[in-house]
């Protein structure tokens, strides 16, 4: 029994593809403890794994780059899953967390909490899920919307407006408080630096739902694919696994977004990676952006780290730049698939 | 054209420039100012200034702007404005037209000035515009250096009419630093030091070019910004976590626009990296105003600033 569940959970064809961004994940995470902006070399840092090392290069190693090697392996895995998601449950390629709103929706609804006078780092995760959900219900009340739902690009544009009222009414809420806006104007742009373990426990229980939601809707979402009526008539309710598919979401977004702050184009460039790996089925897609999230999210962070040493840009610059040419490329694209 | 025709006429033209500047003079001053000569009245009666520095050394020549520009971070006139004015001009408080960067022109309209006194680098297009309100002094551009402020408070002073006003208020600032710089050599302080502003992903390194480093080091400490700030920038860019001992001097002035310093000091002790920090460990590190310390210029905020030396560093 035991031995059957993992040959029946893992599609046919995938033990290669995962096993090779497996053991290429393992390697960008190595990286990214060895490497860094400052002088803890990575002879230094290898020493520190080996379990030697000097006192400094023991802190940067432990205390600085673990942390956020972790963080970014969490950020990178629910960022790279809610795209999948969210692409399968709208049919809609280019339906992007970052691209759609729910991000921004996350961010508002924590630079609300701050305005309001919470303390940055007690309820920012369970605000920014509801900032989440609202977003999410928001994208998909207009991709329900006569005619837009058919029109990927089209979507885009309505998430790209959602997305700058969003920015809108959370600049005012900058202006109206000038103090608070300097404190959260670098969490805005996002970012794993100065992110502790402490951070990602935060997050890990709701990580742990949204993934026990995805194992569940899973195999609803892949017949909800072939037409509601085909999914109706295997026995699954459509609109219940929406609705488990925009919980999961959320909650994967918005706990991405209160450790790392709003960071576009992973859900967008993870799931297209994936399914031009292992083709549309999404549980096909889901079980190659487990690996293939982490791997994006570290390795933008890794060069964020050395390109301007001693000082590091914005992870949320860094993962713009990767993911802008592969939105135009989507876009481009002869013909859109549809999902 | 025969050669002496153009110089006569030339000379015929000074003769009247010279004429009119004369039959003026008891009105006007010129000022030599980023655009040129401009001709400001003798004692001017309603001021506005755009800059926290030309606010600072009105009041420190004992002219009480009408309109003032915001400071960095805030809705109003930096705190040590707020205070100066409440000790000794307690019903005045100028009204706010617009952020340093963004100049309300209605509001400055609105208080009819005779005199403009604005921000070195104020664009042409603003200047343009506000020189058609009234006299519009702007500071020659120069190089980012400490004591940039000096140059501006004497113009913003020749400007009000006051120059011996500001001349002496410079002074004070330079014998206090003097004697300042005695009574640490006395209690045998010195040492390194170094003025970040906090930030969760890393401090922003203040140059040693900016108005409060030059005062720091006035007092006979080295102030140190680890190289980390080009020629031209303000401070640099977050500083990654990993090369905090950079900045790890002696002593560590940290910038805060947060209403309470020791709340912004807490924040930084969270963080695993600053606690390592020598000059944490020696309890070293002072919290400081921001809005005071790397926002504002002139004689007043030279002498906040170096009363919040002296309160830190003198036992």
């Amino acid at each position: 029994m035991i031995a059957a569940l993992p040959r029946r959970l893992l599609p046919e064809g995938l033990a290669l593809p995962l096993a090779g961004l497996t053991l290429a994940l393992s390697l960008v995470m190595l990286a990214s403890l060895l490497l860094g902006a400052g002088e803890v070399t990575p002879t230094r840092a290898l020493a520190v794994l080996a379990g030697g090392g000097d006192d400094e290069a023991r802190f940067v190693v432990g205390s600085l780059r673990l942390p956020r090697t972790l963080v970014g392996a969490a950020v990178g895995l629910a960022l790279g899953m809610a795209g999948a998601l969210l692409q399968a449950v709208s049919r809609n390629p280019l339906a992007e967390p970052g691209l759609l709103g729910v991000s921004a929706g996350a961010a508002f609804a924590v630079a609300l909490a701050l305005w309001l006078g919470a303390s940055a780092t007690t309820l920012r995760v369970a605000v920014a899920q509801a900032g989440a959900l609202a977003g999410c219900l928001c994208v998909l009340g207009v991709a329900r919307l006569r005619g837009l739902g058919n029109d990927p690009i089209r979507l885009v544009l309505a998430g790209a407006a959602f997305s700058a009222l969003l920015a809108a009414l959370t600049s005012l809420l900058l202006l109206f408080d000038q103090r608070a806006a300097d404190e959260i104007r670098f969490w805005v742009i996002g970012s794993l630096s100065g992110r502790r373990l402490a951070d990602l426990l935060a997050v890990l229980p709701s990580l742990a739902l949204a993934l026990a939601i995805t194992l569940l809707v899973a195999r609803p979402l892949a017949a909800l694919a072939l037409g509601e009526r085909v999914a109706s008539g295997l026995g699954h309710r459509p609109g219940r696994v929406r609705g488990l598919v925009v919980l999961a979401v959320a909650l994967l977004v918005g706990a991405a977004t209160a450790i790392a702050g709003p960071i576009a184009f992973v859900g967008l460039v993870v799931p297209f990676a994936a399914r031009a790996l292992a083709g549309p089925d999404i549980r096909r897609t889901l079980w190659l952006c487990l690996p293939l999230g982490p791997l994006m999210v570290i390795g933008a962070d890794i060069l964020s780290r050395l390109l301007v040493a001693p000082s590091e840009l914005s992870l949320g610059v860094l993962t713009a730049l990767c993911g802008a040419p592969v939105l135009i490329l989507v876009v481009r694209a002869r013909r859109l698939p549809s999902l | 054209m025969s050669p002496s025709a153009f110089p006569r006429r030339r000379v015929a033209g000074l003769a009247l420039l010279l004429g009119l500047a004369a039959a003026q003079s008891a009105l006007a001053t010129t000022l030599e100012t980023a655009h040129g000569p401009v001709e400001v009245g003798d004692d001017p009666q309603r001021v506005v200034t755009l800059y926290e520095g030309a606010l600072d050394a009105a009041l420190a020549g004992g002219v009480v702007p009408l309109g003032a520009v915001t400071t960095r971070g805030g809705d109003g006139v930096a705190g040590y404005i707020d205070d100066y004015l409440d000790a000794r001009h307690p019903d005045a408080e100028p009204a706010i037209v617009g952020v340093v960067r963004e100049i309300n022109l209605e509001a400055v309209l609105a208080q009819r000035p005779d005199l403009i006194l604005a921000p070195p680098q104020l664009a042409d297009e603003q200047y343009a515009l506000l020189s058609r309100l009234a006299p519009t002094v702007v500071p020659p551009t120069r190089p980012l250096a400490a004591d940039n402020w000096k140059h501006e408070a004497r113009l913003y002073g020749q400007a009000l009419g006051r120059e011996a006003q500001l001349e002496a208020a410079i002074a004070a600032v330079e014998e206090r630093a003097q004697a300042l710089t005695e009574a640490l050599a006395d209690a045998e302080v010195s040492g390194e030091v170094s003025l970040v502003r906090w930030m969760p992903q890393g401090p922003l390194v203040m140059s040693e070019r900016l108005f409060a480093s030059g005062l720091l080091a006035a007092t006979g400490l080295t102030f140190s910004d680890g190289d980390l700030v080009n020629d031209r920038g303000v401070h640099s860019d977050p500083l990654s976590l990993e090369n905090l001992s950079r900045v790890d001097s002696d002593w560590l002035f940290l910038a805060t626009l947060n209403a309470d310093g020791q709340e912004a000091l807490e924040a930084a002790r969270t963080s695993p990296a600053f606690e390592r920090l020598e000059a944490v460990a020696n309890d070293r590190v002072v919290p400081v105003d921001g809005q005071l310390w790397t926002s504002a210029n002139g004689p007043l905020a030279a002498q906040a600033i170096l009363d919040d030396i002296e309160a830190a560093l003198l036992p």
